[in-house]
């Protein structure tokens, strides 16, 4: 097992090293010079030739790639063309901010999803498996800014429960999570109820059943145990794409994550942290599904097998 | 391990997760402090005057930093950190007598060094500040004595004085200059009513009040100026009382906005002027009588009631009222039948084709409008094909090969309220880019000799003159579909008062107070 975890970990450096490099490449492949680019609207031909200079772009590109990679590793990625501030400044100025968001989002998502899930497998083809699997459809196709406004709307504006916009208690993240984690609810739902369809039929659930033990205690210590290894998987990638920044989420509740960071950065043509923000969102999905990985080696002893 | 010892861990691992959250989120400590709070669309892009661009982020710095002179809001110039200005005959010598007895933010005092240190970085080149045509012909900052100073000119400067009032000529702490004189000051160290106390970008930034302010102490303790990004959200959290203020109210929210009672809406003109350019050096706008039938083809009425929901003036001359300068010259009524005939007698009786590219985004219903005037050529027999692309696409390409475009919408606004910044760099034959704003390559010897003559001119009369036959030039040649000026559209609790909606669409909070 710890061989498998080994080759993970090879595996997902290696990952970080090929990003590095895509998005090393991604500044430099753009139409036009990256030296203009990087010098902002505006700027003088002395001021390009300065950043010219500063960016290492006359260098040949093997050398650039080392020096790039030796500034990252000391947590320099370069300085914000629209603010003038260390791009690694600006991100973790917003980086808790989001993390915060996706946490919350993705616990309503686990506690509610799997719930719905499992008691919809169970009781297949009932009012509450019907009336939740639609909830969920809903749910997956609902416009998120939308859906925001009106629950704004509805808490807010009428019934004046919670506060609609900014990031100051926990109770402004209540109805950004909760719209933040609607569709990632949905998706766990119907993947734990089909899961859950699969399990029940199996052998070891009869015999747990045939030993006679309680519905219940064969529903949640030998259905469920095993039902939710595939939806751990799904958890990760969910988790990553919340991590991603949830931009329309951050946009509609004013929530400064780095989602918003990343859309100003490419409204203002700002390199230095579109570059920044998209390295650390790349290594927050490969780090969570390092996790999600390592995770399932225990829940499921057949993988190490194969 | 065991696969239940796993689920144990798991869950509690979720409990610290939690409690992470919770602790994460700490409460905002409440003091009893009149504050104001207002909500924006944007953050302020810099802490540094010298550097602004846009005017949410003037709006933020006029509390931290002020200039020479001050504008009015009903456009006048009155005393500033200068309280006394004057100029000589030959208008080639501009003396300012400067305050005494202020001191900036950091303990540095104001004088007349301070004030040369600040001009001469708006003069530096390799300072690289933002706007520094509006210093233009000043060639030399002269220290008289320790609260005079003098700025030397080529030649007269009509508009110095105006100029002089724009933030991007704030006066920095010379402290503050010499550790940052090429890159933005990163900490705002001005002379103005309020410090900065915290700034937590994209969110919030608060500033209180300057103990030590020179003028009448502001009553606020606290102005918080808030990001809210989306015009909905922005309302909804006017409604629910998060802010006191918003800016750019969507017009159709206005009527709603008004029935409740404890919210006012406060309607007040901007100059800022929108128009579609044409590229006067291509066919077939290169024919005036094109650009005129375009004119009369488009209802601007229509625009100003329908789409803008009355916020807004149909514009009558190229720059819009509060202006100096600026005077009516006249309106291309919606004439449909006129602008067919125009067109024939152009040589183009059954229209012709051609692109528009709207602004995405950037104005008051920018996209709503360029689809208006588009179905208004149609109706003319003009095949106007849309070209749109996302703001920063947009006008980094017109600025970059203005060439390219044949039909563009843009706005501008006049923030000096002086002609000479809402015309020479719009219409003036030499200001086609990189110098100016000329995106049309619109060149007149009579306008051009006229925009000079008022620039170079210290007498107001005379300016107005100049810029009033100018004007009338311009639009009868008609190198823009001329459509209409923004208001601005401020919405706010009835407990605030005394806060500025300034035609230059700045929000001044410096003697506001709450009522409760």
């Amino acid at each position: 097992m710890s061989q498998y975890i080994i080759r993970r970990l090879l595996i997902t450096i290696l990952l970080l090293l090929v990003i590095t490099v895509i998005i090393f490449a991604m500044v430099r492949l753009v139409p036009g010079d990256p030296a203009v680019l990087m010098a902002g609207q505006g700027a003088t031909q002395e001021q390009i030739e300065i950043t010219r200079a500063r960016l290492g772009l006359d260098k040949h590109p093997v050398e650039q790639y080392v020096i790039f990679m030796g500034n990252l590793l000391r947590g320099d990625m370069g300085v914000s063309t629209r603010t003038s501030k260390p791009v690694s400044e600006e991100i973790m100025g917003r980086l808790p901010n989001t993390v915060r968001l996706a946490g919350a989002a993705m616990l309503i998502a686990i506690v509610f999803g799997v719930s719905a899930g499992v008691v919809a497998g169970i009781k297949r083809n009932s009012v509450f498996d019907y009336s939740s699997m639609l909830l969920a459809l809903f749910g997956l196709s609902m416009p998120v800014f939308w859906l925001g406004l009106m629950l704004m709307l509805l808490f807010s504006v009428h019934l004046g429960w919670l506060p609609a916009t900014g990031a100051y208690t926990w109770r402004h993240l209540i109805l950004p999570a909760f719209t933040l984690g609607v569709a990632s609810t949905a998706i766990i739902a119907r993947m734990t109820r089909s899961s859950m369809l699969e399990v029940v039929r199996l052998d070891y659930v009869r015999t747990a059943r045939a030993k006679g033990l309680t519905e219940r205690l064969v529903i949640l210590r030998h259905a469920l145990k095993n039902a939710l290894i595939p939806v751990v998987t799904v958890i990760g990638l969910q988790m990553g794409i919340l991590l991603g920044g949830a931009v329309l989420t951050e946009i509609v509740f004013a929530w400064p994550g780095i989602g918003r960071l990343l859309v100003n950065a490419l409204l203002a043509r700002d390199y230095p942290v579109i570059q920044g923000v998209v390295l650390v969102i790349a290594a927050m999905f490969i780090l969570v599904n390092l996790v999600v990985d390592i995770i399932y080696v225990y829940l499921d002893p057949r993988i190490r097998y194969q | 391990m065991s696969k239940s010892r796993l689920i144990k861990m798991v869950l509690l691992s979720g409990l610290l997760v939690v409690s992470l959250v919770a602790a994460a989120c700490e409460e905002v400590v409440e003091l009893p402090v009149e504050r104001l709070t207002i909500g924006q669309g944007t953050d302020p892009l810099t802490m540094d005057p010298h550097h602004i661009v846009d005017s949410p982020t003037a709006s933020v710095l006029e509390h931290f930093y002020e200039p020479l002179l001050e504008l009015t809001p009903e456009g006048e110039l009155a005393p500033g950190l200068a309280t006394e200005w004057d100029v000589s005959a030959d208008g080639t010598e501009y003396t300012f007598t400067i305050r005494q007895g202020v001191k900036f933010h950091d303990g540095e005092p104001l004088n007349a060094e301070a004030v040369k240190v600040n001009l001469d970085r708006r003069l530096d080149p390799d300072a690289a500040t933002e706007m520094m045509y509006l210093l233009g012909p000043v060639t030399e900052v002269i220290v008289v004595d320790e609260y005079t100073v003098k700025l030397v000119t080529e030649g007269p400067f009509g508009p110095m004085f105006s100029h002089l009032s724009h933030s991007n000529n704030a006066m920095v702490s010379p402290k503050a200059l010499e550790a940052s004189w090429d890159a933005p000051v990163a900490e705002p160290v001005g002379t103005g009513p309020f410090v900065l106390e915290n700034w937590q970008p994209d969110h919030r930034l608060t500033m209180a009040r300057n103990k030590d302010y020179w003028g009448t102490a502001p009553q606020l303790d606290e102005i918080v100026w808030r990001v809210i990004p989306d015009d909905a959200s922005r309302v909804i959290a006017l409604e629910t009382g998060e802010v006191d203020v918003i800016v750019r109210i969507p017009p159709l929210d206005v009527p709603r906005l008004e029935a409740k009672a404890d919210i006012n809406i406060e309607v007040a003109p901007s100059v800022r002027t929108m128009f579609i350019g044409f590229n006067t050096l291509e066919e077939p706008f290169d024919d005036p009588l094109v650009r005129q039938a375009l004119n009369y083809a488009v209802d601007k009425e229509a625009i100003v009631e329908h789409i803008l929901g009355g916020i807004g003036r149909v514009s009558d001359a190229p720059i819009s009222p509060g202006i100096f300068g600026y005077q009516p010259i006249m309106t291309y009524e919606y004439n449909p039948d006129l602008a067919k005939e125009l067109l024939e007698d152009a040589g183009y009786p059954d229209g012709f084709s051609t692109t528009l590219r709207p602004a995405v985004g950037r104005y008051h219903m920018d996209v709503e409008v360029a689809t208006a005037v588009a179905a208004d050529l149609e109706a003319v027999g003009i095949d106007v094909t849309m070209e749109t692309m996302d703001w920063g696409t947009y006008i980094s390409g017109l600025l970059a090969n203005p060439e390219e475009a044949e039909m563009y919408q843009l706005a501008w606004g006049c923030i000096t309220v002086d002609a000479d910044y809402g015309l020479l760099p719009m219409f003036h034959s030499e200001e086609v880019r990189p110098a100016g704003f000329n995106l049309g390559f619109y060149a007149n010897a009579e306008v051009d000799a006229l925009l000079e003559t008022g620039r170079t001119t210290a007498d107001p009369a005379v300016r107005e003159a100049a810029y009033k036959e100018a004007m009338e030039i311009i639009v009868d040649e008609a190198p823009w579909l001329f459509l209409h000026s923004e208001s601005q559209v401020v919405g706010m609790g009835t407990h605030v008062k005394g806060l500025v909606v300034h035609v230059t669409e700045r929000l001044l909070a410096h003697n506001a107070w709450i009522d409760e």
